[in-house]
């Protein structure tokens, strides 16, 4: 390291880092020293392209594969992220609509679960900020709140899209997404490959990829295989960041530490650094979907141009939420998914329904003997989601009786959604959440901990737009 | 799982030959280039492992003449012999020879997704009726 102190030590250069480092940046003079400790290290996109070609790569000694990353519980619970620089945004499949106001007021509106301490309309100016960065591809009329286009048009429908929207409005639009629908400097147009994972064409978002050069900025420097366990404090106040490098034990000093790890990784620095906060850890979850095929009678569900071409948003919000939960429908491209009857091979649409879920204390971040390695607790659905899924198999022969339909096949639910929610939630009353609206920890005032391990609840719609512009947000308000 | 008796599997054809006829019978509308459906059939094979109780499985789907309705086998071999071949790109013509280009694979060939604006540009996809 150039120094033994630094104005700024963020951990993780994925989506919540690098979005509040872009802010920092820019809210900051030329003197600060700004220290980044990435766990993982640089795995170019174009050497994993090679390994999913069949190719070698040297980066391959890179790849660090989630099952190793934790120790995972629930042999049938799927958790999928990337430890190297640029995070998740090397695995993430680009969804980006934004969370419905009332996603933030399940409390007061729903009585259920908890208010955020934070309100759509506070965060609106960061969601416009966060889809700039990332050209968010999307159209001009959509179900929550938004002025405007968005930065690149939206992804073209299908003749079932056509139909469906033509009957729901805004209730059924061109998803929002961060696959873009045209070919940028950095970045090509979706080809609608559907193995968003590694995007064929460099189609989708990456912090690699996104033109963003904060870590190259003069006040930044970046740290590759540095794990960072715990933090030192002196009287609630952060001192030092400890982490392994080499296989040696180093510590740093901050004045300000921002974690911006995942939300196991997170819970599991903070467990280990002390944190008594009964609800640090507490609560992890995500998503619940299920994958719906409906078969069509003569009508091909043809010319979509994104893997995820529409979202549905006719069992997302209302009354219900006070007793089952909110769903959001993906409306899918996948080839995986075609039929093999004769003349009928495109005769389907593929819906995901994904439903939200709440924080459950049985769903935990526990620490290990191995103070990287936290262990994951996760063996509960709420009752709640459950309830959805069931009015969602009511509710859907009506809601497609303007299709053609010749069957719907409900799959099971799936083991994952890609997404890693709660564990440091955030709250008004430091007795409610271990973190306030800007992300601070109640109880350490120099120490933010950033991603949608802040969620307060776990709304339907992806996380990744909404966890980017808290990122923003957070950064913004308190610099 | 249907236990063989030991003679049937003694004198039964191995296990690719299966599945060749096995699709060449549920694909029997269509024009299929043969000396692609044989690449295909080592292909599929060699990338789904080569065992014995994949073996089995396969006698078994032959013998109680299993169709894609009620195998999950079947419905994989057909529907990744279709995005492997040409079908899609000529758009599901039944009269075009149908032939195999490579294993599906959006990393090593250029088969567009089926259903994409590659191959439906919004110019083809007709308005909803009013």
């Amino acid at each position: 390291m150039k120094y033994d102190n630094y104005d700024l030590v963020v951990i993780g250069t994925g989506f919540a880092s690098s979005f509040f480092l872009r802010k920092y940046l820019s809210k900051n003079d030329k003197k600060k020293k700004i220290l980044v400790l990435e766990k993982g290290h640089v795995y170019p996109y174009a050497e994993r392209l090679k390994v999913e070609k069949g190719l070698s790569s040297p980066y391959q000694k890179y790849a660090s594969p989630w099952q190793e990353n934790i120790v995972n519980l629930n042999s049938k619970k799927v958790w999928q992220f990337t430890t190297a620089y640029g995070g998740s945004s090397n695995c993430w499949w680009g969804c980006t609509p934004r969370f419905m106001p009332n996603d933030f007021n399940m409390k007061s509106r729903y009585g259920i679960a908890q208010d955020w301490p934070i309100s759509y309309d506070e965060l609106d100016p960061y969601y416009y900020e966060a889809e700039e960065i990332m050209s968010v591809s999307g159209p001009e009329d959509t179900p929550f709140p938004r002025n405007g286009k968005y930065p690149l048009p939206p992804h073209t429908f299908s003749i079932v899209d056509k139909i469906l929207h033509k009957k729901y409005g805004n209730q059924y639009v061109s998803q929002a997404t961060a696959r873009a629908s045209r070919g940028l400097t950095h970045r090509n147009s979706c080809m609608a490959l559907s193995t968003c994972h590694t995007c064929p064409v460099n189609a989708k978002f990456t912090i690699e990829n996104s033109g963003m050069d904060i870590y190259q900025d003069s006040r930044v420097e970046v740290v590759y295989g540095c794990a960072v366990f715990s933090l030192e404090t002196v009287n609630d106040v952060v001192r030092k960041v400890l982490y392994v490098k080499d296989g040696q034990d180093h510590s740093i000093g901050g004045e300000v530490v921002v974690l911006g790890a995942n939300p196991f990784f997170n819970s599991n620095i903070l467990l280990n650094a002390g944190d008594k906060n009964p609800l640090t850890g507490k609560g992890i979850g995500e998503q619940l979907g299920m994958q719906v095929q409906i078969y069509l009678n003569d009508m091909q569900n043809v010319g979509g141009s994104s893997w995820v071409n529409a979202n549905g948003y006719m069992l997302y919000d209302g009354e219900h939420r006070k007793d089952f939960a909110a769903c959001l429908i993906e409306v899918n491209n996948a080839p995986y998914f075609i039929r093999v009857e004769r003349g009928k091979q495109l005769n389907v649409a593929s819906f995901r329904m994904v439903f939200e879920d709440l924080p459950i204390a049985s769903n935990y971040v526990a620490t290990t003997v191995n103070k990287l390695i936290p262990e994951v607790h996760f063996n509960e659905r709420s009752s709640y989601a459950l309830r959805g899924i069931d009015n969602m198999k009511n509710k859907l022969p009506e809601i497609l009786s303007c299709l053609p339909v010749e069957k719907i096949i409900y799959q099971d639910t799936e083991p994952n959604e890609g997404h890693i929610i709660g564990g440091t939630r955030m709250s008004n009353d430091k007795n409610d959440g271990v973190v306030d609206k800007h992300l601070i920890h109640h109880q350490y005032r120099n120490l933010f901990v950033l991603g949608a391990g802040a969620f307060t609840t776990y709304g339907p719609s992806n996380p990744t737009l909404t966890l980017s512009a808290l990122s923003l947000f957070a950064a913004d308000k308190v610099f | 799982m249907c236990v063989i008796p030991p003679s049937l599997y003694f004198i039964a054809p191995g296990l690719k030959k299966y599945a060749t006829l096995v699709l060449k019978k549920e694909l029997y509308y269509l024009k299929l280039e043969p000396k692609g459906v044989e690449r295909y059939i080592e292909d599929y094979f060699n990338a789904t492992g080569n065992n014995m109780v994949s073996t089995l499985k396969w006698k078994v789907l032959f013998y109680k003449n299993a169709g894609w309705e009620n195998s999950s086998h079947i419905s994989d071999l057909i529907k990744y012999y279709l995005l492997s071949s040409d079908f899609f790109i000529n758009k599901t013509d039944e009269s075009k020879l149908v032939n195999y280009l490579g294993l599906f694979n959006s990393y090593k060939s250029p088969f567009p997704n089926p259903y994409s604006y590659v191959l439906y540009p919004p110019s083809e996809i007709g308005e909803p009726p009013r």
